[in-house]
């Protein structure tokens, strides 16, 4: 394959100025592909999950008529702000705290790893 | 007697390296020893600047002349790198184009590129801020360089380590020494040399600019990214596709979540290895009288300019855009358009919190750093067609 650019100043520039502005469409045509990718999740979310998902799992949920989903189950972090949160808009009202648990974080950290060890070489029924 | 005690003492002298050692192994080592320095000082990118620094003063401590039994004229590091040695087999490694592809690799297992799919417009600065490039591909031509070799510097101006290699390789082999050295070591710098350029073309009001949050990215999106640009890169830009397809694999998987261990390896113990290897095989390249050449000279002046306009591009088209969007965008976001993952994106990040320390900007600048790899690779691919080379 041989040059397409003659070896001089004006052809450092033609290259110069085809290659800048190649790059704005071309890097522009990426943007556009990517301003596409929510269209993934929408995609996603219309598949017939019922007919992948186990009987009685959330697939069922969603495939009868009317059901609506869950929001998803609030993390810990999130019950501490909503707490925090709380506690402030309550600030002299009356109120009675039930009862408070512990985090178990290190709990989840150590079933966590006794998770991973027993796991790694298990053999995978599919 | 005295006669001849100083000859033999002479002869001593002349079979050490000290007899062979010269002001340019001096500046060198000074070099050297500044690169230590600001890696341990001031954290600028101390993994790469560390091995830099200590090959390039290793590199020039001269040996024993090739006259005397089992000596050689050269460093015991640069005798490491000649045929044989370790770090001979380390540099083929660049030469051969095989460490950059698996850089490529560990850093697309590193990468979260959510930040480039939630804000698909910044992409543009990606290309932006790559004039640098053009600028120091005109200049080089200017000073007498051939188109190819032109190229080949123009693209230090990327700052993207392994892009600049892989094109040098294609472009001029016989300059992979001087632009590597120029490419690594102005990324390591970054944090110096942008600052000013982007205090410069901005006002203080426009550096307080706060970005509001972003959508956040499914992991369906991620794990169809890799894939998708994958497939870009290979269908329209074959010359630079070892690496952007190393990089999406590496990214696969780190986002799929059932290749833990392989994404571990390429981010971890992998990546460690070949920074290694590469920062001892780029610094043992700085020798004083290879090092200390006008042609050298002039590359690592291009390199910087190159850095400086890419700088200025990125911010002046980021300052473009906010004329046409009604949500304004920080202009220091710009800069990281550049490439060099994550410095550039870190620099934006520092220099905005330096103005209003409520401003978090660096999950916004990550996404036009990350688009700027692809801009990069397409400016590259670009060259390297019209230039010829597959």
């Amino acid at each position: 394959m041989t040059a397409i650019v003659p070896d001089t100043l004006q052809g450092a520039l033609i290259l110069s100025v085809i290659d800048f502005f190649l790059s704005f469409i071309i890097i522009s045509g990426i943007g556009f592909v990517l301003a596409l990718f929510p269209l993934l999740n929408r995609l996603h979310a219309t598949l017939p999950t019922a007919a992948v998902a186990p009987k009685g799992g959330a697939g069922d949920k969603a495939a009868r008529p009317g059901a609506t989903s869950l929001p998803p189950a609030p993390v810990a972090d999130d019950i501490a702000a909503i707490a925090a949160a709380v506690l402030v808009a309550m600030d002299g009202a009356p109120h009675r705290i039930l009862q408070i648990d512990p985090s178990q974080r290190s709990a989840g950290w150590v079933s966590e790893g006794r998770v991973a060890h027993h796991a790694s070489h298990a053999p995978k029924n599919t | 007697m005295a006669d001849q005690i100083l000859i033999f003492l002479q002869a001593l002298l002349d079979q050490t390296g000290a007899a062979h050692f010269s002001f340019g192994n001096l500046i060198m080592i000074v070099i050297g020893a500044l690169m230590i320095y600001l890696a341990i000082a001031k954290h600028y990118e101390p993994l790469l600047l560390v091995g830099i620094g200590f090959s390039c003063i290793v590199a020039n401590v001269p040996g024993p002349p090739d006259d005397v039994p089992g000596g050689q004229a050269i460093s015991a590091l640069l005798y490491a790198v000649k045929d044989g040695g370790l770090f001979h087999y380390a540099y083929m490694g660049v030469e051969k184009l095989i460490i950059p592809p698996l850089i490529f690799l560990g850093v697309g297992a590193m990468t979260d590129f959510g930040p480039m799919i939630a804000n698909p417009r910044l992409v543009i600065l990606g290309a932006g801020a790559h004039l640098g490039i053009f600028v120091a591909l005109i200049l080089a031509k200017l000073l007498g360089f051939t188109l190819s070799e032109a190229g080949a510097i123009g693209i230090i101006g990327g700052a993207d380590g392994p892009m600049a290699i892989f094109v040098a390789v294609k472009l001029a082999p016989h300059l992979l020494g001087p632009i590597s050295v120029a490419a690594y070591s102005y990324m390591a710098l970054m944090p110096m040399i942008q600052p000013p350029v982007m205090r410069l073309l901005t006002t203080k009001a426009e550096r307080q600019i706060s970005m509001a949050q972003v959508r956040k990215v499914s992991k369906l999106e991620k794990i169809a990214f890799p894939l998708v640009m994958a497939i870009i890169v290979n269908l329209f830009f074959p010359p630079v596709a070892p690496l952007i397809t190393m990089l999406m694999l590496g990214n696969l998987l780190k986002e799929v979540g059932v290749t833990d261990r392989l994404s571990k390896t390429a981010a971890g113990g992998l990546m460690n290895v070949i920074i290694i290897i590469l920062t001892v095989a780029i610094g043992s390249t700085m020798a004083a009288d290879k090092f200390l050449t006008v042609q050298t000279l002039e590359i690592v002046v291009l390199g910087l300019l190159a850095f400086l306009f890419g700088t200025a591009s990125g911010v002046v088209t980021a300052k473009l855009m906010n004329l046409f969007m009604r949500t304004k965008i920080n202009p220091l976001i710009g800069s990281a358009g550049i490439a060099s993952v994550p410095i550039a994106a870190r620099v934006s990040h520092i220099v905005a919190h330096q103005e209003n320390p409520n401003n978090f900007l660096i999950y916004h600048a990550m996404g036009p750093n990350l688009a700027g790899v692809f801009g990069t690779a397409i400016s590259g691919g670009i060259l390297l067609a019209l230039l010829g080379v597959t």
